[in-house]
């Protein structure tokens, strides 16, 4: 495949695929049906319509390939058998959707303060996630696990460094709720300012006396 | 294997064991309408699983442009599952004749 020469039909479907499917479903499902695509167009040579229908043709059965794959349980037959047979692309597409479509049935009851919380609690969870990518934690990992709960429907068991992104994950936390309840507004900026003092004095205490009481699995000082 | 031979799954295999080894497309084309070329590498990939059939990435003649096609052709495996499928369900015709 020439950069100069004529382009090569499917190469477009070709990108697409890697971005949503295995390697083994690739080789085992897309690219013949590609290939296919390939032959028929070449087959057709250069007449217009024959071209046209051959395309057509493949496309339909690229998108029902595509549309196929995720129902493909034996795509990794050698993995173990939780693995999900399809790439994070799809789980985030499907996850994406079905918190779009649940905005959409549940957001006009509720009024137009959770749809600010929703967008704010995204940007937090956005900036949260960029952080963490640029700067993997550096926590150090328990043995077992503190909390055989799991951490995504039970706040508690949330790691939280004391970093930065322990700061935007409490200013993001604290805004959020002032957003949703503006009341209590001059509470939480007061909470807020006392929960800053307090840890302050906790790292100064800590600072001067090193060996005593600082917790070994958590809070790392910076 | 105690589950049944599927329908799209028999027929592949009869006609690999007939006329075969065929690429994928050359088996839509065969099955006239049976086989979507949208699925039918699917159902290959399943088969392939299962043990039933076997495929080879044909090799790209020099200057080829393109993506190498699969051929496909039975295993002994399928051969035999397609015999005794066979031989079921004649015999079970069979009981059932009024």
């Amino acid at each position: 495949m020439t950069t100069n020469g004529p382009r090569v039909p499917g190469t477009t479907l070709l990108k697409i695929a890697r971005l949503l499917v295995n390697d083994h479903l690739m080789a085992t499902v897309v690219q013949p049906t590609i290939s296919d695509l390939q032959r028929e167009i070449s087959a057709a040579g250069p007449r217009r319509v024959a071209r046209l229908r051959a395309q057509w043709r493949g496309y339909c059965a690229f998108c029902r390939v595509i549309a196929a794959a995720p129902f493909a349980a034996w795509s990794r037959p050698t993995e173990s058998a939780g693995a999900v047979a399809f790439p994070d692309v799809v789980a985030r597409l499907g996850v994406g959707s079905i918190v779009v479509a649940l905005v959409a049935i549940v957001g006009p009851m509720l009024g137009p303060w959770v749809a600010v919380i929703i967008v704010a609690g995204m940007l937090l969870a956005f900036g949260l996630h960029a952080w963490y990518d640029r700067h993997p934690s550096e926590i150090p990992t328990p043995d077992e696990p503190p909390c055989q709960r799991r951490p995504q429907i039970n706040f508690s068991c949330t790691e939280v460094a004391g970093n930065i992104g322990g700061l935007i994950f409490v200013l993001g936390s604290v805004l959020i709720i002032a957003v949703g309840l503006p009341s209590v507004i001059w509470f939480l900026f007061a909470a807020t300012a006392a929960g800053c003092l307090v840890a302050w004095g906790l790292v100064a205490w800590h600072a001067s006396r090193p060996r005593r009481g600082l917790p070994e699995n958590l809070i790392e000082l910076r | 294997m105690t589950q049944p031979l599927p329908k799209k799954e028999r027929l592949i295999l009869e006609l690999l064991v007939s006329e075969g080894p065929f690429y994928g497309l050359q088996l839509v084309e065969r099955s006239a309408g049976a086989l979507k070329r949208g699925t039918v590498y699917v159902t290959l990939g399943r088969m392939e699983a299962k043990g039933l059939v076997e495929s080879q990435q044909e090799a790209l003649p020099p200057g080829g442009i393109g993506l190498p096609r699969r051929i496909y052709r039975p295993t002994a495996l399928g051969e035999r599952m397609l015999r005794a499928w066979t031989a079921f369900a004649r015999e079970l015709a069979w009981e059932m004749k009024p």
